[in-house]
This record gives structure tokens, C-alpha cells and sequence, in this order.
């Protein structure tokens, strides 16, 4: 009897080193005793879930660290009194220390002056690839789908002789994650879709939102619901404002208006997504992606660098992690809260709008995309009659640029908006003022079309002369 | 009363033509696998309202706007998905999923495996032009290695899918090829697909005038068909040729080509089997159209019986019932304040 005792204290014991064990929970299996459990702390070195072992009721059976598949998560005691891990001399146990990792540094990007050109004239689904190939952009990732596809194959085109990669993808949610997987190695990745592709694609952005991962998804949106057809249509503004797939997401959403607008903001959009570590949307409009149009190209160029935070695969960027899951809730609830600091200081610094005739406007008309073409047109028609219109053009949806929108909101007294939606645009707008508390709204009435329909310019100024009417 | 009970007539070709303008390009060989669908239906003996086409995206997914019964146009590469749900809600239906390469090879290839995976009693129309119509021409799943097209300006660096191969691994039951210009060819093994209980696959090589002009040129022009396709007969040997000629045999996993004289009678030849219980012999068959110089064989690479996914599931459902009672939702609820899951 006494020998079996003794025999049992002469057993090694296993100890756990933290940020090795995977918790994949083969020793807890093992172990007869079930003196191991999984933790519940989230090891930070690691970001994974280490187990926790008992020691009280372990008799040094060994099952544990034989069934261990990693080199040094649970290990034998060499010596009889367990010491703690905190206070392991570790050179004892595994030899030479390797040498310090180097701490990755930022390889910036370099601007590069281009000379005067002449403009070109082409589609903007062009002149958005050419925007993106001027920013640095590489990597493209796409499936063909009207009225997007032009864009994929002006890339398809170039991208292999400048050294780039073109991958027509097996379907949308994959492309979403290659773009997850370019975007981890901190090099400007995009795509083009249109809206049924871009509905698959966003449980991949939720996923690059939460690992905070660049990519630039060009959306040119076409009639739905469903299959819908190819007409254009602004009804996705709600899935980029407000729905990007599951989750506490946002993401800067630009509202181009032509070619050359098409152009500037896709090399906008790289920028921001790098500057923010989070998707960038650009919602375009059928129309945008096929009118043509004179495009001046910019004064210079951009060599991309590689951030600090990519897992480019090198010694520098070997102890990067990225990843969405954060199993411990407080640890998501404080990644969270990151998260939504950087959208505050989204709201707070990239706010656009283009404001035409708006300084004594008291009729304010709201439009984006094509359909402020419209817009302006009537602008432009009422301000000859004398009726003082202006254009409200918010460049980004998302964030909604209020701050540009209070200050005339003293002299309005109506607002139009005018859309290719059910009010996407309109619920954009009302929600802002309403955000910013902005008293005695001035009435805020509509013009709206679907399916490929878009607001004609006659339209807008009868619904503005509809009322004037009335007053008179 | 009884007067105007419509008294059921065999339905003519005439009556499965839906009253919409086709909308495909002049010449594409879709045309011909409809007029062969609007011919053979009738044949089949379904009466209309009992035939449903299921279809997903690309130009093939037109299909069931241009035939007079039930149709649905669903998403992109979720047509499997849908027919499997109409087919588990009213099994009677004659269920027909048409399809291309991009909609159920990419886009839908997880699905399309799956539905053969589980033997549902549908019917599978690929037609496989090895390219995508719809979006104006960008490679796909099938286009061989090489292809140039809108987006592999440098040519493919993609290896196609064999159709075939695909869904004899995810288990299809009954697997077929043929080809739009051989109209007759076509119809028979719509026909034998429409008969046969279980998953039916029918891979039609379809060619798409416009953005893939003559990719199967060699198996349809007089000059060169009889040399590049082998005809699959059951209990036949594998026989090709204007002079019927020339045979395939399998010498170990290789295909050996013979000339046939006095010497290689016919009765020396191994024949085709469709109902092989290996599925190794049509896996064989299927990759010799792979191989530069060997004919594609085109017809019924494999027709066997397997218990379908719904008789499995009314069998299970039946069982069910007869070892635990017929459930009663009302008592369940009325039960107590706590349920036992067991």
C-alpha cells in the first residue's frame, strides 16, 4: 500500500503552458480522473482558450501529455514540486530562447507625381478600374454579374502585365473571401458586383469588419428585389448603411455621380479602407457603370506600402493574428467598442456632400447618384424661373453628411429627395437630422422610382411646383 | 355538372408552348433542347400541371418561361436547393432542374452534389456551352485550359470540370450525355431520364453561337463526328468510326484503341454496362473524352437502382409513426410545464 503511494508522488504531473495549449481538449478526454476542464479566458498571446488542470486530484497517470498534440502545451514536471509557470526558468525546459521576433514596422506607401494628361473618355466602370490600378490596387477578385462585369474585365486585361492578379471567383461569397484573405496580407484588394452578388457577399464583409481587414467593394446596383433585373436602382443603400451582414458593422459608403467621380472616389475608398482597417463601399447606379464620360486623371500615383498589423507571411509579421471571433464577453464587448470609436471617427472626419445653388436654398432637393443629375438639371430649370432650388448631394451615405446639411436648415423650408428607392435615401436623411437633434424640420416630401426607373428632371420641378401652387 | 369536369386528353407538343417570346440569340442550340423537351413531354405522359422546371441563372435558366407548366426562375446556383424542396413537399411531381456550367458547376456546385449525393427522384438539364452567355462571355467551370476569353484575355489557367466524373462521385444514378445537334440522341435520353426513379443527370454539350462559337465543332461537323464520338449502347461494345470500325477496350485502367479486322471480332470486345454496380467502369468511361485522340462518348453512362431520398423519407416518417404513435401537437402542449427531448 504504501509503496503505490509512494510510487504515485514519484509520477511526474503535467503542467499546462498557456499560450501553447490550443484547448482542442484531446488531454481532457484522456485524462480519468477529469481533473482537466477548458478554461474560460481567452490567453492573449495566443487567442485561444488554454485548459486548466486540477492538480488536487491528479495521480501523474501521463494520459494528458501523451495525448497532447502540441510540442509544448502540457508537458511533465521534471521536478517533483510543480513550479509556476510565471516563474519557469524556460531556458532549463526548452533549451535556447530564439532569438527576439523583429517587431513589424510600416512600410509606408510612396506617392508617385504623375505628369499632365490629357483626360480620357470612357464608361465608369472603367474609369473606376483605372482608379483603383491608380491607388496600388493588385488584387482583384470578382464573378461576372450585369451590369458590373466591365469593370472585372478592363482588370482581367491589365492587371497581368503590371504585375497583378486577376481571379474570376466560383461565386460572390467567395469572392468576398478572397478578398478576406488579400486583404490579411494588408495588400488593397476590390471587387465589382452588382446587387443580388453583393447580398452573398456580406457575411464575408461582417467577418472583414470584425477582423478589421481593407477591400473595396464597388456595387452597382440594379433593380431587385430578388433576381430583379438590370436596370438601375439605389435600394441597396439600406444593406450598406445599415445591414452589412451580422453584427455591430458600418462602413464608409461613397455615392458616386459620374465617371470622373467614379474614378476619384474608388481612389478615395482605397485610401480610407487602409486608414480605418475596414471595408469601404462604393454604390453606383446602372447608369454610372455604363456612361460615358470625360475623366481627368489625378497628379499622381500610389506604390502601396504593407501596414504593420498584415500577416504577410515573413519573419517581421509572424506574430500577427487576425481574426472576427472573441470568445470571452468582455473581451467582445471592448472590441466593440473599438469598433465603434472607429465609426465615430468616421462620422466625425469623412462626411462629403457637393452642394450646388444650396446657399439660399429654400427648397432643397436631395439626390445621389445618377438621379442627381436629374436633380441638378431641375435645379438649374427652377433657379431660371426664379424659384430658389439648390442640390443637396451627399457624397457619402454613410456617414450621412449632416453637418453640411444643419446649417441651411434655417432657411429650407422644404426638402425633396429624390431616389430610386423606396426611401432608402429619404430613412438616411431622417435619420441623421433626428441623430442630430436638429429642430423645426421643414417638411421633408419625396419623388421615388423602381425597377430601373429613375426621377426625371420634369418630375422633380412639378412636385416642387405642386406645392408652390398651392401656397400661391 | 359533370358536363364540365374537362375530361383529361393526351397532351399534344403543342401544349407545353408557353405564350412568351423566346429570348435567345438566333442560332443558339437551346432552341433545339427546347423543341426536343416540347416534344418528348407529351411522350412522357406527365400531365401538365404535374411537370415542374426549376431553373437558376444564365441563359439556359430562360428555360421554364418557354414551356407551358409549372416553372420557377430561382437564384443564382440554388435551383438543386429549390426542386429539393418542391420535390420533398409533393413527391408526385415530375421535377426538372435546368441549368448551365456556370449556374450548377460554379455558383451551385455545392448544391448540385448534394442533390445527387441524396438520389432525389429529379431530373438534371446542364447545358454545358463552356462559357458564360448571360454575362456576355467570361470563362467558366468547363472552359478548357487555354480559353481566351472577356476575363482570361491570356487564356485559362483554370482546369475544367468533367460534368460527368462530378456527378458520378457525388452519386447521381442515372448519368448522360448527348448533344443539341442530334435531336433524336436527345430525346431518347430525355426520355430515359424522365423514367428513371432517382437523381438523372443529362449533360447536353449545347453551343453557344455568340460568345463560343464551335466549341464541340469536331463532334458535330459530318467530316470528323464519327471518328470523335463513341455512341453508348447497353450490352454493346464500345464501337466508333464511319465504319464502325474502331472499338475501345480497358487494358488495365488504360483505354486501348483497336482497329477491328478478323483478327478482334466483336464478340472479343468487353461490352457497356449501364447498370454496373461499380461505379468505377463509368468514372473510366467518363475521363476517355479527356484524353487527346480518343472519341467522347456521348449517351447513358450509368443507369442503376437506389432507394430515392423521399422513399427513404416516407419510409423513415412511417417508421417513425408505427414505433412511437402518431404525435398529437395539442396533447404536447397540454402536457406539463416541462417537456422531456429524447
Amino acid at each position: 500500500m504504501e509503496q503505490t503511494q509512494a510510487k504515485t508522488r514519484e509520477r511526474p504531473k503535467p503542467f499546462v503552458l498557456p499560450e501553447y495549449c490550443k484547448g482542442c481538449g484531446r488531454c481532457i478526454e484522456a485524462c480519468p480522473k477529469h481533473c482537466i476542464q477548458l478554461g474560460t479566458e481567452i490567453n492573449p498571446e495566443s487567442g485561444l482558450v488554454p485548459i486548466i488542470i486540477d492538480l488536487a486530484i491528479c495521480n501523474g497517470c501521463g494520459l494528458c501529455y501523451m495525448a497532447c498534440p502540441e510540442p509544448y502545451g502540457l508537458e511533465k514536471a521534471l521536478v517533483e514540486l510543480m513550479p509556476d509557470v510565471e516563474e519557469l526558468d524556460r531556458h532549463a525546459y526548452f533549451g535556447d530562447a530564439k532569438p527576439e521576433r523583429p517587431q513589424p514596422q510600416p512600410i509606408p506607401d510612396t506617392v508617385v507625381p504623375l505628369p499632365k494628361m490629357e483626360p480620357l473618355v470612357t464608361k465608369g466602370s472603367y474609369a473606376s478600374a483605372i482608379g483603383a490600378l491608380l491607388a496600388g490596387c493588385r488584387h482583384f477578385f470578382g464573378y461576372p454579374i450585369t451590369p458590373s462585369t466591365e469593370g472585372a474585365e478592363l482588370m482581367a486585361k491589365l492587371l497581368p502585365k503590371l504585375d497583378g492578379v486577376f481571379l474570376q471567383a466560383v461565386s460572390e461569397v467567395a469572392t468576398v473571401n478572397l478578398m478576406y484573405g488579400c486583404g490579411g496580407a494588408g495588400l488593397p484588394c476590390m471587387t465589382f458586383t452588382s446587387s443580388p452578388g453583393f447580398s452573398l457577399m456580406l457575411e464575408g464583409v461582417s467577418y472583414m469588419i470584425g477582423a478589421e481587414l481593407p477591400g473595396v467593394f464597388v456595387n452597382v446596383m440594379r433593380g431587385g428585389p430578388g433576381l430583379g433585373n438590370i436596370g438601375p436602382e439605389q435600394a441597396d443603400i439600406k444593406l450598406a448603411c445599415r445591414g452589412l451582414g451580422h453584427g455591430n458593422t458600418h462602413a464608409v459608403t461613397l455615392a458616386p455621380s459620374s465617371p470622373q467621380e467614379m474614378l476619384d472616389l474608388t481612389m478615395l475608398s482605397f485610401e480610407l479602407t487602409f486608414k480605418y482597417r475596414n471595408p469601404v463601399i462604393i454604390l453606383a447606379d446602372g447608369y454610372l457603370g455604363q456612361m460615358t464620360g470625360r475623366v481627368t486623371l489625378p497628379d499622381h500615383m500610389i506604390k502601396p506600402g504593407i501596414p504593420e498589423w498584415a500577416v504577410y507571411g515573413d519573419e517581421m509579421h509572424r506574430g500577427n493574428l487576425i481574426c472576427s471571433i472573441q470568445l470571452s464577453e468582455p473581451d467582445l464587448e471592448l472590441h466593440n467598442l473599438h469598433l465603434n470609436k472607429k465609426y465615430q471617427q468616421m462620422i466625425a472626419n469623412e462626411q462629403r456632400a457637393d452642394l450646388y445653388y444650396c446657399e439660399d436654398a429654400e427648397i432643397l432637393i436631395v439626390a445621389a447618384n445618377t438621379p442627381s443629375r436629374m436633380a441638378k438639371g431641375a435645379v438649374q430649370q427652377l433657379r431660371e424661373q426664379g424659384v430658389r432650388a439648390g442640390l443637396f448631394r451627399p457624397v457619402t451615405l454613410w456617414p450621412f453628411p449632416v453637418d453640411y446639411l444643419r446649417p441651411l436648415l434655417n432657411q429650407v423650408e422644404r426638402i425633396i429627395v429624390v431616389e430610386a428607392s423606396n426611401g432608402q435615401l429619404e430613412d438616411e436623411l431622417r435619420l441623421a437630422l433626428s441623430h442630430a437633434e436638429a429642430p423645426n424640420l421643414p417638411r421633408i416630401e419625396h419623388v421615388r422610382h423602381f425597377g430601373g426607373v429613375l426621377p426625371q428632371q420634369q418630375e422633380i420641378i412639378d412636385k416642387v411646383a405642386s406645392r408652390e401652387m398651392l401656397m400661391a | 355538372m359533370a358536363d364540365n369536369i374537362p375530361v383529361a386528353t393526351k397532351a399534344l407538343k403543342e401544349d407545353f408552348a408557353s405564350d412568351q417570346d423566346v429570348r435567345w440569340c438566333p442560332g443558339c442550340g437551346d432552341y433545339a433542347i427546347l423543341a426536343q423537351m416540347k416534344k418528348v413531354l407529351p411522350e412522357i405522359g406527365i400531365p401538365r400541371e404535374k411537370v415542374v422546371f426549376i431553373s437558376g441563372i444564365g441563359c439556359a435558366s430562360r428555360f421554364p418561361y418557354y414551356i407551358n407548366s409549372y416553372g420557377f426562375h430561382t437564384i443564382h446556383g440554388r435551383a438543386p436547393a429549390v426542386a429539393t424542396g418542391i420535390k420533398l413537399a409533393n413527391p408526385e411531381l415530375s421535377v426538372w432542374i435546368i441549368t448551365g456550367d456556370g449556374d450548377s458547376l460554379s455558383i451551385g456546385g455545392n448544391h448540385l452534389i448534394h442533390l445527387c449525393r441524396r438520389n432525389l427522384d429529379v431530373n438534371v438539364i446542364l447545358f454545358n456551352n463552356q462559357i458564360y452567355g448571360l454575362t456576355k462571355g467570361q470563362y467558366s467551370p468547363t472552359s478548357p485550359l487555354g480559353k481566351v476569353t472577356k476575363t482570361t484575355p491570356y487564356g485559362s489557367i483554370d482546369r475544367p470540370f468533367n460534368p460527368i466524373s462530378l456527378v458520378l462521385s457525388a452519386g447521381a444514378t442515372f448519368v448522360a450525355r448527348t448533344i443539341d445537334r442530334d435531336t433524336k440522341h436527345m430525346a431518347e435520353i430525355f426520355k430515359r431520364a424522365a423514367a428513371h426513379k432517382g437523381c438523372s443527370f443529362v449533360e447536353v454539350y449545347q453551343n453557344c453561337n455568340i460568345f463560343n462559337d464551335g466549341a464541340y465543332r469536331l463532334l458535330t461537323e459530318p467530316e470528323t463526328k464519327f471518328d470523335q464520338v463513341l455512341y453508348l449502347e447497353d450490352g454493346k461494345p464500345l464501337i466508333y468510326g464511319k465504319e464502325k470500325n474502331r472499338a475501345l477496350r480497358s487494358n488495365g485502367f488504360e483505354v486501348e484503341t483497336l482497329e477491328l479486322n478478323e483478327s478482334v471480332e466483336n464478340q472479343d470486345l468487353p461490352v457497356h454496362r449501364e447498370n454496373s454496380e461499380s461505379e468505377a467502369y463509368a468514372q473510366w468511361l467518363s475521363r476517355i473524352g479527356d484524353v487527346p485522340g480518343l472519341p467522347v462518348p456521348v449517351g447513358v453512362f450509368r443507369a442503376v437502382q437506389r432507394e430515392t431520398y423521399e422513399q427513404l423519407s416516407e419510409q423513415q416518417l412511417a417508421g417513425a409513426i408505427q414505433k412511437k404513435g402518431p404525435g398529437d401537437l395539442k396533447q404536447l402542449f397540454i402536457s406539463g410545464d416541462t417537456w422531456k427531448v429524447e
